[in-house]
């Protein structure tokens, strides 16, 4: 009896998320800061980041039809943006000789965009270095450690459904994430 | 001691658990960041900047472009060769069944060419011909003059 309630609630999530998808323009308002925010984590340039984001929606508008639902329409959106992220950043290091990104963002550009409703000039000073210092110490990061880390820590995403999005084990995304935490924590001048 | 060791171990513990809210509250702070950020360039987009060839997109216009290249050398020569092959054989068959129209063209070609031939092996034209047996008889008197002397 327990069975057949869960196959029903897993085919009325699946209906749900492909309903989700025939409503594209929501979808795009939805989801489209969303994968920015995990792009401009990832990747530190704005114009690749938004570019790819683009791209993205693009490629899930044409694919549309194939969405079946298995997954949230997130976690397909994702999935989507990693593979044209990893796309990019293959064809970007083949133009080794180019040094400089499009639009780098730098620590300034990160820390500035603080929420207002600091209480003391000092303690936003204090919010602007911590973040500094989590953005310096996550661009030192391998790609993989920092996808899965902005997958975790800024989109929020449980740790099956980034194993879905990257397609990778569990173990796997559960060795980067702790590579990538105590890594941050030892260049933040923690203990590792 | 014993007391003292405990101690250290609390504080050590204390110490450890105000650097993990240190650290959840700086991750907190990044992602409010980061947040901000997107939410800016979702308000202000730029425009899109065109990338370049990705490797799959080298490969798929590369990949064409050298398979053409290879059909092209390795059929233009066996076209080459069947086009002059076709040309021989063209050549062959208009010198074994010429068209009626070059064959009576060459049929015509004939009869003038026999026309000029038959004109040209007259020996003397039809004016000069009282000079011809003129010659002629001075030739047989002359012949007759030279066996008498012998």
């Amino acid at each position: 009896m327990e069975e057949i309630a869960g196959n029903d609630l897993v085919i009325e999530k699946r209906e749900q998320a492909v309903l989700e998808l025939a409503d594209f323009d929501e979808v795009v308002r939805v989801y489209r800061p969303r994968i920015l925010r995990f792009l401009l984590a990832s990747m530190a340039d704005s114009d690749a980041a938004e570019t790819i984001t683009q791209e993205c929606f693009l490629k899930a508008w044409v694919a549309r039809h194939q969405f079946r639902g298995d997954s949230s329409l997130s976690t397909w959106l994702t999935r989507i943006a990693v593979n044209l992220m990893r796309d990019h950043l293959r064809s970007r290091s083949l133009r080794f000789w180019q040094k400089t990104r499009g639009a780098a963002l730098d620590v300034v550009d990160i820390s500035d965009w603080l929420p207002d409703g600091r209480s003391t000039p000092e303690s936003l000073a204090v919010a602007q270095r911590q973040v500094a210092e989590v953005w310096k110490a996550v661009q030192k990061l391998s790609a993989h450690q920092r996808t899965v880390f902005a997958l975790r820590f800024v989109e929020e995403m449980e740790l099956d459904e980034i194993a879905a999005a990257l397609d990778m084990n569990l173990s796997t995304v559960k060795s980067h994430l702790y590579r990538a935490l105590a890594l941050i924590r030892e260049r933040m001048g923690g203990k590792r | 001691m014993k007391f003292r060791g405990k101690e250290v171990g609390e504080i050590e513990a204390m110490e450890s658990r105000e650097e993990v809210r240190e650290l959840a509250e700086a991750l907190s702070l990044y992602r409010s960041a980061m947040t901000h950020l997107a939410e800016r360039s979702s308000a202000h987009p730029r425009p899109a900047v065109q990338r370049s060839a990705s490797p799959f997109r080298l490969r798929l216009l590369v990949g064409p472009a050298v398979g053409a290249a290879l059909a092209a050398g390795i059929l233009l020569p066996v076209y080459g060769h069947l086009h002059s092959h076709h040309a021989a054989v063209l050549q062959a068959e208009n010198t074994t069944t010429p068209d009626p129209a070059s064959a009576r063209a060459s049929v015509d070609d004939t009869v003038l060419m026999n026309q000029i031939d038959s004109q040209l092996s007259e020996t003397v034209p039809d004016a000069l011909e009282p000079l011809a047996d003129l010659s002629a008889q001075t030739a047989a008197t002359q012949s007759s003059v030279s066996e008498k002397k012998q």
